[in-house]
């Protein structure tokens, strides 16, 4: 099967006054499937913009940047919209909630938008991917309402709930503590796992990244390194046990 | 698309109370006013049509000029038998018929005088004359008069007699069972003197009861020494008087089919015409027809004067209205653009965007406006109700009533909170726009 994501010599440059930024200069990476990727590197080095490009938020400058064999480029608003709806999900920094809606509503937002299911499918739904990340009993609380860590798991389960192919975290874990964080990101390998989604995830904590199967490494807008985590190369194979094991609070 | 979009809607208009609570207020207040406005100006319509048509018209009149010299004009009819028999088989939708003689004299009492159109009325043909006419009490007209009604409508069937409303009784300076002298001039110039009676005092009935006086018919036929087939116009009322413009269409073929000459249609009330018709070079008898609006067209300048008064006002809060919707939108599109950001990037379209912002602005208009009417109309009733009496006399005049009246008509009310939750959601429109265009790469990583 084709990677998921395919990038070939990207370039974006952000116009800064009469200056011209380039945050990516010549980027090639292909993600397969079932992949839990994370791409480290120092502030200010493109990772954001990286995700942007992949999330389909943004386009490239120049290169190609393919998402399940649709090259972005060549797509309108209006189509770049559809894939991000049917294909990708995605989870912020700062978690990013609706925050006059609940946590159910919250989850079942992208399956509003994407219409199709009738409201008792979406209620399954939405109370399965709430269970799976264990904040059944805060099901109608507000987002001012969790905590931080909680918060982001309602994230994780909006972004999962439309059973995306693709999904993306910025950073997920900048915004909470190491404890929290590593248990969000426990919860994501999890559900790589289980659903055998394809994560994408930026961080510049190597406790983290140690938990990626695979660590993308950039520097001043280039891929410095590339590399495999020895004991986490088979990401399928490897995962349950260990992640269950954590995110179990 | 779905309730949630409501719910985002109905649950941020909560989040900032403040804001949604000035806003809708400020919109309730203007539907509010728009809604009384409407109704002052539909009861100004409906008294003004009560008193023209009890007074001085039917919802359409058969009258005319008869020329018996070329550098004179009475306004008179002859032949009325074979008007009233043409008109009572011909008009659609036909209520009644009546006729009234008409003058103009000089009517002088003891210790005054003053100028009145006269009207010769046949009391007993016209019910609802006595219905509309409201006799005035004794006390209303003369220093230590009793508190109650003296004199009788029904007595205005005997001759020589009179009745006459309130401010003439006071300028005057009469009551019921007083004399008044009468000097009319007839068709050939000469001056004729009668003494009538005054038999009952009526309450006013705006700025035409001021020159208006009523009479037996046979009375005034006597003064000018005419023909008792003669008369000043047959009135004609219809069921419904919104289609007076068209029977008139309809009425004036016929009178030209049976041969009878007309004179041009022109919206004016007959004593406005005499001068010009005076000075046409014809002689004999020309038929007349108006409506009940052409023979009360000098007092539109009350309906310009109160639509003018109420589109400036309306103007001017519509447009602090608009920029305060503007506002307080760009301020919750601002404070939201994270949140836009977020909403983009997981795959709502931009019109989703566009949709939610302005939603919640038609939610808060149909909601505020819809209580901004309510309530307007419920004022208006109340108003009405109270009947408050107006306090100035040229105001009086003006409204031809001594009560302000206020007629609420539940067309107006919608269309008043139609008009404005258009006008909310056309202001929101902009912000909402800028919402809808803002790039979800930007907006996510915004502050806040
Ligand atoms: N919208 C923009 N306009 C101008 N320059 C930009 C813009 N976005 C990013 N940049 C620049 O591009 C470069 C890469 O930025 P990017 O946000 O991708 O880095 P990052 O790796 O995510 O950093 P951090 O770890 O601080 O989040 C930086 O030099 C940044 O200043
Ligand atoms: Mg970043």
């Amino acid at each position: 099967m084709a990677p998921i994501v395919r990038i070939e010599n990207v370039v974006k440059e952000y116009p800064l006054g009469n200056l011209v930024v380039r945050a990516l200069q010549g980027v090639d990476l292909s993600i397969d499937r079932g992949e839990f990727t994370t791409i480290a590197g120092p502030s200010g080095s493109g990772k954001t913009t990286l995700l942007n490009l992949i999330g389909c938020v943004d386009v490239p400058t120049s290169g190609v940047v393919e998402i399940d064999g649709d090259s972005t480029s060549k797509l309108h608003d209006k189509e770049l919209t559809r894939l991000r709806l049917h294909k990708i999900g995605f989870i912020f920094q700062s978690f990013n909630l609706v925050s006059v809606l609940d946590l159910f509503q919250n989850v079942e937002f992208p399956l509003l938008l994407q219409g199709g299911l009738t409201k008792k499918e979406r209620e399954l739904r939405v109370r399965d991917m709430v269970d799976k990340v264990g904040l059944t009993p805060q099901l109608r609380q507000r987002p001012n309402e969790l905590s931080g860590g909680q918060r982001q798991r309602v994230a994780i389960a909006r972004a999962l709930v439309t059973k995306p192919k693709l999904v993306l975290a910025d950073e997920p874990t900048a915004n909470l503590d190491s404890v929290t964080g590593l248990a969000i990101i426990e919860l994501m390998r999890e559900m790589n796992a289980k659903e055998s989604t394809t994560f994408i995830f930026s961080t510049h904590d190597p406790k983290v990244m140690e938990h990626a199967s695979r660590i993308v490494h950039i520097v001043d807008g280039r891929i410095h390194s590339d590399e495999r985590t020895d004991f986490l190369s088979s990401p399928l194979a490897e995962t349950g046990g260990r992640a269950e094991a954590q995110a179990a609070p | 698309m779905n309730t949630v979009y409501f719910e985002i809607a109905a649950r941020n208009l909560l989040q900032s109370k403040r804001r949604t609570f000035l806003l809708g207020l400020a919109l309730a207040l203007v539907t509010m006013l728009l809604v009384m406005l409407l109704a002052l100006s539909q009861g100004l319509t409906e008294t003004m049509i009560r008193s023209a048509t009890t007074l001085s018209a039917g919802h359409i009149n058969v009258a005319g000029f008869y020329k018996a010299n070329a550098n004179d004009a009475a306004p008179m009819v002859t032949n009325v038998d074979a008007i009233r028999k043409i008109v009572e088989e011909n008009t659609p939708g036909l209520d009644y018929v009546v006729d009234r003689h008409r003058g103009w004299a000089r009517v002088v009492s003891e210790s005054s005088s003053t100028q009145a159109g006269l009207t010769g009325i046949d009391i007993r043909s016209e019910p609802r004359f006595g219905q509309t006419i409201q006799l005035a009490l004794e006390s209303d007209y003369k220093e230590g008069g009793r508190a109650e009604v003296v004199g009788r409508l029904e007595d205005l069937e005997q001759p020589d007699s009179v009745l006459i409303f309130a401010a003439q009784a006071k300028r005057l300076e009469v009551g019921v069972g007083d004399a008044l002298t009468v000097i009319i001039e007839t068709l050939n110039g000469a001056r004729n003197t009668t003494d009538v009676t005054v038999v009952a005092v009526a309450k006013d009935l705006g700025m035409m009861s001021n020159w208006s006086m009523f009479l037996p018919k046979q009375t005034i036929l006597d003064m000018y020494r005419l023909k008792s087939d003669t008369t000043g116009a047959v009135m004609v009322y219809l069921k419904d008087i919104e289609e007076s413009e068209k029977v008139m269409g309809t009425l004036r073929e016929v009178f030209v089919d049976r041969g009878y000459v007309l004179m041009d249609h022109d919206p004016q009330p007959f004593w406005m015409k005499f001068e010009r018709v005076s000075g046409e070079d014809w002689l004999g008898q020309k038929l007349d027809l108006t409506i009940w609006r052409d023979e009360v067209s000098f007092l539109e300048f009350v309906f310009t004067a109160v639509n003018t008064v109420s589109f400036f006002l309306l103007g001017i809060l519509l447009v602090i209205i608009v920029v305060g919707i503007m506002n307080s939108m760009y301020m919750s599109v601002r404070e939201r653009t994270r949140e836009v950001g977020t909403i983009r990037a997981i795959g709502m379209p931009k019109y989703g965007v566009l949709g939610m912002f302005m939603l919640e602005a038609v939610v808060l208009g149909i909601v505020a406006t819809t209580v901004g009417g309510l309530m307007g109309a419920a004022f208006s009733a109340a108003i009405d109700a109270w009947a408050p009496p107006v306090p100035v006399e040229a105001v009086q005049a003006i409204l031809m009533s001594d009560r302000l009246h206020l007629a609420v008509r539940p067309g107006q009310i919608i269309t008043a909170i139609v008009a404005f939750s258009l006008v909310t959601m056309l202001a929101s429109l902009w912000p909402a726009l800028k919402a809808a265009k803002m790039q979800p790469v930007d907006a996510i990583h915004s502050a806040g």
